[in-house]
């Protein structure tokens, strides 16, 4: 993860001294930290090991040029998105054309002109960072800002080998909002939509930094609780409970809102699958529900195989 | 000692007037007997990879710096070792590189 408060990296790569004490100096007043290769391979090492937010790469370089640089940069997927922009001393359009189609995002000729560098760098890194935040849009749920299922999903896989090559404990909590669907019907979506927030800032609140909340879907929420084994799980679950049921809300004074919650932290079934750890807290959730909400089950396997037997309906309708 | 032949008008950087690029010209032009004694050495001892590197990184540099010649003439002296032209070529190449590097000026 980059750290926010850091100033961007750019890394230099130039086999020419000079070129890189010049533009050291050009560039130091830019909001940029720069850092300076000149040769290949180490542009590529540092490129793995500091993930600059983009490469200036010249092209004519001895030993490995820059168009090899620029394809091991883009086949490694440690470096693949960083963006490039080459830097030659050739103004041949057969060089610009195959490094463009080399993955370049743009292509700068020697002698520098300073302005118009500086002015491209400045537009690639704005670009870089715009991408960035889009991709982390891609992993929040707009309306709650918390991750959301695409993110958990991968998370909870990336969990899951970590806890089996490991044997790290972790639980999975699924949490459902009680009676949503009644709340929604008399008192609008809007009113729906603040209770999904208030209780989205609940979870946030109350989870620990390695932890991991998300909005699963429509009033459904999952966490995974890192090195958090069942009973200790509860302890935080149930408070996020209580906290739930506590709380007042503006547009429906009168009405409070509770929450089902299922925990487990070893499924039925394959330990390996992801699907197994959900069906588990869902069946969790589901006894839960069963029980009369607003309470706190852990995933019992004994007791489920009972409850399949009668009530194989999914827990989703349960409300 | 003079040649008769070269020209010796100073060839000034084009950045001299860049308060941001003294220094850097100045640091460039300090370099610059170094970088012809060992064009000349290369040349001598026919270290030819070596002499390519420096012709290359001439050519980078010149231009970069305001010496637009520099790099005109170290373009060629690399394009003549690209091409393992005859020594002839290459010391006549060497000998244009240097004669402009000698008339740099701040």
């Amino acid at each position: 993860m980059e750290r926010i408060d850091d100033q961007p990296t750019v890394l230099l790569i130039d086999d020419s001294p000079e070129i890189l004490r010049l533009l050291e100096v050009r560039l130091r007043n830019e909001d940029f930290a720069l850092v300076t290769a000149q040769a290949a391979v180490d542009g590529l090492r540092i490129a793995r090991e500091r993930r600059p937010a983009l490469i200036l790469l010249d092209l004519d370089m001895p030993v490995m040029d820059g168009f090899e640089a620029l394809r091991h940069l883009k086949e490694d997927p440690r470096t693949v998105s960083i963006p490039v922009i080459v830097i030659s001393g050739s103004d041949d359009t057969d060089d610009k054309v195959a490094g463009f189609d080399l993955g370049a995002i743009d292509y700068v000729c020697k002698p520098f002109n300073m302005p118009e560098l500086r002015a491209r760098v400045r537009s690639a890194l704005k670009i870089h960072e715009l991408m960035r935040m889009l991709e982390q849009r891609a992993q929040i749920d707009g309306l709650t800002g918390l991750w959301n299922r695409a993110y958990f999903d991968e998370r909870l896989v990336e969990e899951i080998a970590h806890h089996q090559r490991h044997g790290r404990p972790f639980s999975l909590v699924l949490a459902d909002l009680d009676h949503f669907k009644s709340l929604n019907d008399t008192h609008g979506h809007p009113a729906g939509d603040a209770v999904l927030q208030g209780f989205a800032r609940l979870l946030e609140s109350s989870v620990r930094a390695q932890d991991v909340a998300c909005r699963y879907g429509g009033e459904e929420f999952v966490i995974l609780l890192r090195d958090t084994k069942a009973e200790q799980a509860r302890a935080l679950v149930e408070r996020v409970r209580a906290g739930l049921e506590a709380l007042r809300w503006p547009r429906h004074p009168e009405r409070r809102v509770t929450g089902s919650f299922g925990i487990c932290d070893a499924p039925a079934g394959d330990a390996g699958s992801p699907a197994a750890w959900l069906q588990s807290a869902d069946d969790a959730l589901y006894q839960a529900k069963r029980a009369g909400r607003n309470r706190v089950v852990i995933f019992d396997p004994a007791a489920t195989n009972d409850a399949a037997d009668t009530q194989p309906a999914p827990v989703r309708k349960a409300g | 000692m003079p040649q008769p032949d070269a020209p010796s008008d100073p060839i000034r950087s084009e950045f001299a007037d860049d308060p941001d690029m003294a220094e850097l010209i100045e640091m460039f032009l300090d370099e610059m007997p170094a970088r012809v004694d060992a064009l000349g050495e290369c040349l001598r001892e026919e270290r030819l990879t070596e002499l390519q590197t420096i012709a290359h990184q001439l050519k980078g540099a010149g231009a970069g710096y305001g010496f637009e010649p520099v790099s005109i003439s170290a373009a060629s002296l690399e394009g003549s070792l690209k091409a393992h032209s005859d020594l002839e070529r290459i010391r006549a190449d060497v000998d244009d590189l240097i004669s402009i590097c000698r008339r740099l000026s701040r």
